[in-house]
């Protein structure tokens, strides 16, 4: 279990995270939602040691992470970042094998080899392994990169704004493999959406945040309200049901009338 | 599909030795042409006999040079392809932003201080542990700071290092200019090294300290393999990075101050040889790298050196290498610039 307590971070006095506590429920998708500049990459970035943080602790599993070796942290979260630039040209094995150097140190034993051919079988790389990563769409990419995180075998996965770039069937088939993260391979997962439908469909618990607080935390349907939403986003939201599921509509329904 | 892919990857192996050896013959071949032109092409030229006497005398003084130069072109090399890495740029290396400057102030202000007969300066083992420790601090300091803040930030890090040179070259000078006629020569004398004019007594000093480096380097290439996936990658993957580039640059300001003392500053060598090595090996695994443009710095300061003995010194090897390196510069920054 990974669990956050009054963290606080800043940029100057800008104060990023303003103590924030929250525990992440294992082996289930918690969505992080909440407008640009809430503080959402920072909080991920904190709780995986990319970003360091004035204040607070975060616990993995117990164990705090500033008294955690570097490596270890790296077996346990592993996080995929909004933006992923890479320095070099590699191919997507290539980079599925970096996966595993956590754990390796980049010297590929059978464990980790086996390690590998299942992360790209099982996002389904087999056919594109040897392409290179500048050459492939952007849902190839994604998946490669997700790939590694895979293969770096973590229970804990971050994803920060996966649906980036993606085009409407991609973006299912990516939270369908969130899913089955979950489900599959017993990971907890927490992603960054900006789509509050996609949040709905796919996520088991949903965090909002505002401001570099934590506004709400709990089941997706006790979230995805229209009092909250329009509190977070500062906007007039419409909800409605359809098939059971909750749907919300970003615009005005009046509007093109009002245009016309 | 596995067997296909294991097909490419032993394939790719096999190209890898087959341009390791041709580079290895090109640099057998530079070596004996360098040696040709120190004995029978003078010897010729100047209308004597080459005795198997003079011919050995001569080579007793050539090994040391052809060990110097192949020393320093592989440290300048793996430096500068480390130094690539940690800035994730294929643009700098640290020769251009003043790590000479800081070797020939270093000197200066020894000699300036404590005088030119002071043992500091004189035994090489302590004047090069404080010029290797000035310029430690210094670039760690300098670059530590700015690399930890503006990692990607190039135009920021080349002003910062030609604004240090600058400075640092005209203290240098000005110090030169206001001591005593002895220390100024003892200063220059240290100072102009170049690959002519090579600090041969220095050899078996700093050739088993360049041999340590190079092999610490080497061997942490899984290391280097994924800092060049970024920042946030290599955090991800437990790489504690921070102490990573600092252990880094520790290593580049040994390397450097120990070839600069050797053979002098060789700006664009280390660019030429990391870019060549990329473009033939075209892989981004560091090891293949690292001997890669080993071998490329050693045949190309080899070579030219042995060129420029047989034109008789008309063009001097740095001048040549630079305006190589420039030109290959100009194409490099073209390359990046229409890529983004
Ligand atoms: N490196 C940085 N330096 C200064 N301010 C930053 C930095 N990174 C983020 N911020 C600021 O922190 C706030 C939160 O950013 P971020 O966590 O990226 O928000 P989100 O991911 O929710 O859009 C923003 O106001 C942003 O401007
Ligand atoms: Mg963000």
């Amino acid at each position: 279990m990974i669990e956050i307590k009054n963290i606080t971070q800043a940029y100057g006095r800008n104060k990023v995270l303003d103590d924030v506590s929250f525990a992440i429920h294992d082996s289930a998708v918690t969505a992080l939602i909440g407008a640009n500049g809430a503080g959402k990459s920072t909080l991920l970035g904190v709780i995986t040691r990319l970003i360091p943080y004035i204040s607070g602790e975060v616990y993995i599993d117990e164990h705090e992470i500033k008294s955690m070796k570097t490596k270890e942290v790296a077996k346990k979260v592993a996080i995929l970042k909004q933006t992923h630039h890479l320095g070099v040209r590699v191919a997507v094995q290539d980079l599925v094998e970096f996966g595993r150097f956590p754990h390796c140190g980049g010297r590929l034993m059978d464990i980790d080899r086996q390690k590998v051919e299942e992360s790209i079988s099982f996002m389904d790389l087999d056919n594109i392994r040897d392409r290179y990563i500048d050459e492939l769409s952007g849902g190839q990419r994604q998946r490669a990169f997700i790939a590694m995180i895979l293969a770096q075998d973590t229970p804990y996965i971050f994803l920060d704004e996966p649906l980036n770039n993606l085009d409407i069937r991609y973006s299912v088939e990516m939270m369908k493999i969130v899913r089955s993260l979950v489900q599959d391979l017993h990971k907890t997962v927490i992603v960054v959406l900006h789509d509050i439908n996609f949040a709905a469909a796919y996520a088991d618990y949903v965090v909002t945040m505002q401001d570099g607080k934590i506004v709400s935390h709990g089941k997706v349907d006790e979230i995805i309200t229209k009092n909250k939403l329009d509190g977070i986003f500062d906007y007039d939201f419409n909800i409605i049901e359809h098939q059971g599921r909750k749907v919300c509509l970003y615009f005005d329904s009046n509007e093109k009338d009002s245009l016309a | 599909m596995v067997s296909n892919h294991n097909v490419r990857r032993s394939g790719s192996k096999k190209m890898c030795a087959l341009l390791f050896c041709a580079l290895l013959i090109a640099i057998a071949l530079s070596v004996l042409l360098y040696i040709y032109s120190r004995t029978y092409a003078k010897a010729n030229r100047i209308g004597l006999q080459l005795t198997k006497n003079a011919f050995n005398s001569i080579m007793y003084r050539t090994l040391p040079h052809l060990l110097g130069m192949s020393v320093s072109a592989i440290i300048i090399a793996v430096v500068s392809l480390s130094f690539q890495t940690i800035t994730g740029s294929r643009l700098l290396v640290p020769s251009m932003i003043g790590f000479d400057s800081v070797f020939v102030f270093a000197q200066t202000v020894i000699v300036f201080i404590l005088g030119a007969e002071s043992k500091l300066f004189v035994n090489p083992y302590v004047n090069y542990s404080i010029t290797a420790g000035a310029m430690i601090a210094i670039s760690m300091c300098m670059y530590g700071m700015v690399l930890r803040k503006r990692r990607n930030n190039i135009v920021f890090l080349l002003m910062l290092g030609i604004i240090l040179s600058g400075i640092l070259r005209s203290s240098a000078s000005y110090l030169q200019v206001i001591m005593d006629a002895n220390s100024y020569n003892q200063v220059r004398a240290a100072t102009a090294v170049t690959v002519n004019n090579m600090n041969v007594g220095s050899i078996y000093l700093v050739a088993p300290i360049m041999l340590v480096v190079v092999a610490i380097v080497i061997c942490r290439h899984r290391t280097y393999d994924v800092l060049s996936l970024g920042v946030a990658n290599a955090k991800n993957l437990g790489v504690a990075y921070e102490r990573e580039v600092n252990f880094n640059l520790f290593l580049i300001a040994i390397g450097m101050s120990v070839s600069t003392a050797l053979i002098g500053s060789l700006t664009f060598l280390g660019l030429l040889a990391v870019n060549i090595a990329r473009e033939i090996f075209k892989t981004h695994k560091h090891l293949i790298i690292f001997i890669g443009s080993s071998l490329v710095a050693v045949f190309a300061l080899i070579f030219g050196q042995a060129v420029t003995e047989l034109l008789q010194g008309a063009v001097p090897l740095t001048v040549i290498i630079d305006f190589i390196g420039c030109a290959y510069m100009f194409y490099l920054i073209l390359k990046v610039n229409k890529k983004s």
